[in-house]
């Protein structure tokens, strides 16, 4: 007899209230003062970003400093297809940014007028833009090149920084 | 430490999917096939003369199983007996091997069943009706959750950004040259039977199709595979008791974990994780890193992506760095070339079942040089080979395993 195949259809969730621990100054900071935090070690002076409360290289502590919201971009790319969470907002720029005095770099969103490699390549500079509606996640903010700045912080939902 | 063979090889087909196998089922199929193995060697065993396994398994959310390995276990027949599980991103056969490998070094097991299956495309998106993307978020939860998921990020966008980064410093991969990898292991690919994507293609084809994420094409990127992978490992005396033909011995193993956060490393550009475990493999087996591409005969590189292939023959010390792309364009990597890479077609032409794959391609190589790869064969002088796995949040885990045929070296 030929082989019939059977499938079952099924999902699996949780739902989850997770802990920021150490690091919660970094998210509540961002969401009520839009403000960017790294930490400093207390041995060696390494700024970390995103932050890490320890100095992983050194085992002792790292400090609280506010971070300047302008920064470098490492690398970046332009994503075309992506995972099913993500796929409606193609295609989407996300790149490692340096902020300006930091030692490591983080992963962010890069949004731009004109989303093109030249435009979010190596080397360009960029500003953090906020979501008027923030709730302390790193979806709260994004980056964008330094030139259209201006004009992202005008759109209705978005803002400027502290600075 | 005890020596180390690897008597027995059993690969199934890579397939998109599965339908008339459970990922239960698929286990003991590579189980059954390197038992079988074993005996055309000369062995005369069953799994009960297995004394352990080491399970390769990649996540839990394609398998809808948590600890799959313990349901392995009784599927396969190996109940009150030890069996390890490791998860090592696309790494995971690489690691797989080096634990299974430990395992008997250490006299803990005289025969040890090291076992990598995959399922992954169960996974289905309903919003666009395709399986890929829900795949693909399956892996993506393996970014940092806090600071990199919510951001996009997934497995083509981290690997591209260290070849971006590769490119800035270096002027290589071009897109180019990295088409050459797609079109070189889509074409070995057509003289592997087991094979889920043999092609043959142009560098205009790889060049056209389309875009995932900048400068990545749709052809230089792998397709998630189910399969089922699975060694015999056994210690020398072992191997004397059973009257092994053609032993292949485990003379390196090693791995390295990078940091996972890209963000976090001082280069960018290359993968440290891959140097150090080439290094220290190489330095276990006796061969030297700056010599190696004259001291083996094979490597089955662990081509995810394309560009990443390039870059790896340069942290592998095949070539300096930056000449990677170069010595594509030469047809140093060929299967006719100089040191042949992936000649069972790699990932982007097997596909990659990624709790099996780096058990495929230590079992590929080991084939090689036993002189049973079939079609896709290639000449052994040397008598040595490579397997090399990467995987996991920035391809931070990478392994490397060292493969010696100590009949065909004279
Ligand atoms: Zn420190």
């Amino acid at each position: 007899m030929e082989f019939q195949a059977h499938q079952i259809k099924d999902i699996l969730k949780i739902d989850y209230r997770y802990t920021m621990g150490g690091q919660s100054k970094f998210f509540i900071e961002l969401m009520n003062n839009k403000k960017l935090l790294g930490t400093k070690c207390t041995k060696c002076g390494k700024i970390w970003m995103p932050p890490r409360i320890n100095c992983s290289e050194c085992y002792e502590p790292a400090e609280w400093v506010e971070m300047k919201q302008t920064g470098t971009i490492e690398v970046s790319t332009i994503v075309w297809y992506t995972t099913s969470a993500f796929i409606k907002a193609i295609p989407y720029g996300i790149g490692f940014i340096r902020l300006d005095g930091a030692d490591t770099a983080m992963l962010q969103g890069i949004f731009s007028e004109n989303l093109i490699p030249s435009k979010v390549k190596k080397g360009k500079k960029v500003r953090a833009v906020f979501q008027k509606e923030r709730e302390g996640k790193m979806t709260d903010f994004f980056f964008v090149p330094e030139d259209e700045y201006e004009s992202w912080i005008i759109k209705p939902e978005y803002e400027g920084g502290s600075e | 430490m005890e020596k180390v063979a690897i008597i027995g090889i059993g690969i199934t087909p890579f397939k998109a999917r599965y339908l008339d196998k459970t990922y239960f089922e698929l286990a003991y199929d590579a189980t059954k096939l390197a038992l079988e193995d074993a005996n055309k060697q000369g062995a005369e065993i069953t799994h009960k003369d297995l004394q352990s396994t080491v399970y390769g398994i990649y996540n839990e959310l394609f398998e809808r199983q948590f600890m799959p390995d313990i349901f392995i276990n009784s599927y396969i027949g190996m109940n009150n007996k030890p069996g390890t599980r490791i998860a090592s991103g696309g790494a995971t056969g690489g690691y797989t091997v080096r634990m299974a490998y430990a395992e008997v070094a250490s006299g803990l097991s005289d025969l040890c069943l090291c076992l990598g299956v995959e399922k992954c495309n169960d996974c289905y998106d309903i919003q666009t009706g395709t399986t890929t993307p829900e795949v693909l978020n399956a892996i993506a939860y393996s970014a940092d959750m806090t600071y990199e998921y919510p951001m996009g990020m997934m497995a083509a966008s981290s690997y591209v950004s260290m070849v971006n980064a590769h490119f800035e410093e270096f002027g290589s991969p071009t897109e180019e040259q990295m088409a050459l990898v797609s079109v070189k292991n889509h074409g070995n690919a057509i003289n592997n039977p087991k094979a889920q994507s043999p092609m043959k293609i142009t560098v205009e084809d790889v060049m056209n199709s389309r875009i995932i994420c900048y400068p990545f094409k749709m052809l230089d990127c792998c397709l998630y595979s189910e399969a089922s992978a699975a060694l015999i490992l056994a210690n020398e005396e072992k191997v004397k008791e059973l009257k092994i033909d053609n032993p292949i011995w485990i003379t390196g193993v090693a791995a390295a974990n990078t940091d996972c956060f890209i963000g976090n490393r001082e280069d960018m550009g290359r993968l440290y994780s891959n140097i150090y475990a080439a290094k220290a493999a190489y330095k276990m087996a006796g061969l030297d890193y700056n010599k190696i591409k004259e001291q083996i005969d094979v490597a089955e590189l662990h081509d995810a992506f394309s560009g990443q292939e390039v870059i790896s023959y340069e942290e592998l010390g095949f070539v300096p760095f930056g000449e990677g792309g170069k010595w594509i364009e030469e047809g140093g990597p060929m299967i006719d070339g100089e040191l042949p890479c992936c000649p069972c077609g790699g990932l982007i032409g097997c596909g990659h079942a990624v709790g099996a794959t780096g058990i495929m391609s230590t079992g590929e190589a080991a084939l090689q040089l036993r002189g049973d790869a079939g079609k896709h064969q290639i000449i052994i002088e040397k008598g040595r080979g490579l397997a090399h796995s990467i995987g996991g949040p920035g391809a931070a885990y990478a392994a490397i395993i060292i493969m010696e045929n100590q009949e065909a070296k004279k």
